[in-house]
């Protein structure tokens, strides 16, 4: 049985995504992420020389500035810059520039569900632009369960709130080989199984949890291949003027 | 990892080009830096890579411990790249290979601008990209590119100066026919 969701989505759909690069003038690299109404925007500066008390100087570090839409920042903003930092020192290669900070600053456009998620993916899409190298890309996903078991994808604020339990997952994008046999396979590649960060809000069974993660890395296909679309170099509207 | 284009050629070269607005050091690049600090024994100076870099205060041309160059902060200077290793500080130098100094050294006067390392590399590329053909052939300025994403413009009137600047911004996203016309129709401003 169909149920209906208040925006009219199938369980399974995702609302829909907006990616621009570069919109930031003076910054290094930057991107905007849109998930139907949640917005966010992602800067980067560096790699600067100089590493901050308590990193390790043979690796690059990252440094993650949360700014909210409105208010002080407090412990929840705290709390979304430590996942985001750790994510992305899991996909950024950190032994290329040792001794070096790499400094992410996400502002928070408008927040209407799934806010980390659309943050880490604005991230992930800013890390490239402003060429950091990194292993492999990453794309974020919000499940969330409801009373009745009912696995919804990407939801919105209202549902959120409705929810008994949600979930925040980010895998490792999938492999696209040039032939094209290969891109079909299942296994063989360690990183089509992988999973980078989970992160979940109120109480949900075990069941429920690995649901999410199927359904969740199911999707997260198709998230990859519209981050790839985007990442491709347009040719005729691209103009990079650095400050 | 990053990435860019694939470029391939022949007979069996491929490699992926990108433009970003921060630079990668390697050896055997002319860069323009700007001067930070200066210490005994070398200069520290910015040139937008992941650290500063030191010209050792002997590196000119018939450069001995009496005639050492002062360059003040913020002095903006056109070197070689001579080593950069990963992790250490890259080296400079303002001679070339063999120790003669050429154009390397202080450059005086004139605007800098900054723009992404593609543009500065496709500026670079013989034969001569289509803007900087068009804008010779009608306009008699100087001319300092550095692979790491900075431009210097020098000439006599400052009009000239600013056309040119503002015709190689702008070239950054044209085709070659694009950019004639763009040259073409600010030229004809001024005119």
């Amino acid at each position: 049985m169909e149920i209906e969701r208040p925006d009219g989505r199938s369980p399974n759909q995702l609302r829909p995504l907006a990616c621009s690069r570069s919109v930031l003038h003076r910054a290094h690299g930057s991107a905007s992420w849109a998930q139907g109404d949640t917005k966010v925007v992602a800067a980067i500066y560096g790699p600067k020389s100089g590493t901050r008390k308590n990193e390790n100087p043979e690796k690059a570090s990252i440094e993650v500035v949360w700014k909210p839409k409105t208010g002080q920042i407090g412990k929840a903003e705290r709390e979304y810059e430590m996942i985001l930092k750790r994510t992305l020192e899991s996909i950024c290669i950190r032994s290329i520039y040792p001794n070096t900070t790499t400094s992410v600053i996400v502002q928070v456009i408008h927040d209407d569900g799934a806010l980390l998620p659309c943050a880490i993916n604005a991230a992930c899409a800013a890390l490239v632009d402003a060429g950091i190298p990194l292993r492999h890309l990453a794309v974020a996903i919000c499940c969330s369960v409801a009373d009745d078991g009912y696995i919804f994808l990407d939801p919105n604020k209202q549902e959120e709130e409705k929810m008994k339990a949600f979930s925040y997952l980010v895998f490792p994008n999938s492999n696209v080989s040039v032939l094209p046999e290969r891109s079909s396979q299942e296994g063989g590649e360690p990183t089509a199984h992988g999973i980078i960060t989970s992160v979940t809000h109120g109480a949900m069974s075990v069941d429920d949890y690995l649901h999410c993660l199927e359904r969740g890395r199911a999707v997260s296909a198709r998230l990859s291949e519209f981050l790839r679309k985007n990442l491709e170099p347009k040719s005729s509207s691209e103009s990079s003027r650095a400050g | 990892m990053k990435a860019g284009k694939l470029r391939f050629s022949k007979p069996n070269k491929y490699w992926v080009e990108s433009s970003q607005k921060r630079y990668v050091p390697h050896p055997e690049d002319s860069v323009l830096g700007i001067v930070v600090d200066s210490r005994s024994d070398n200069f520290l100076v910015d040139i937008k890579g992941p650290s500063l870099a030191f010209l050792p205060v002997l590196a000119f041309e018939g450069g001995t411990r009496r005639n050492i160059p002062k360059f003040e902060v913020g002095t903006l200077i056109y070197v070689r790249v001579v080593k950069a290793n990963p992790g250490m500080n890259p080296e400079l130098s303002c001679t070339d290979a063999t120790g003669k100094g050429g154009e390397f050294g202080a450059l005086k006067e004139g605007f800098m601008f900054e723009c992404s390392t593609g543009l500065s590399r496709t500026l670079l590329s013989s034969p001569t990209c289509p803007v900087l053909e068009a804008l010779g052939k009608k306009l008699s300025f100087e001319i300092a590119i550095g692979l790491n994403g900075r431009v210097w413009v020098n000439s006599a009137s400052p009009s000239t100066t600013i056309i040119v600047s503002n015709a190689i911004m702008n070239s950054e996203s044209l085709s070659g026919a694009q950019q004639r016309i763009m040259v073409e129709k600010l030229l004809q401003k001024i005119q």
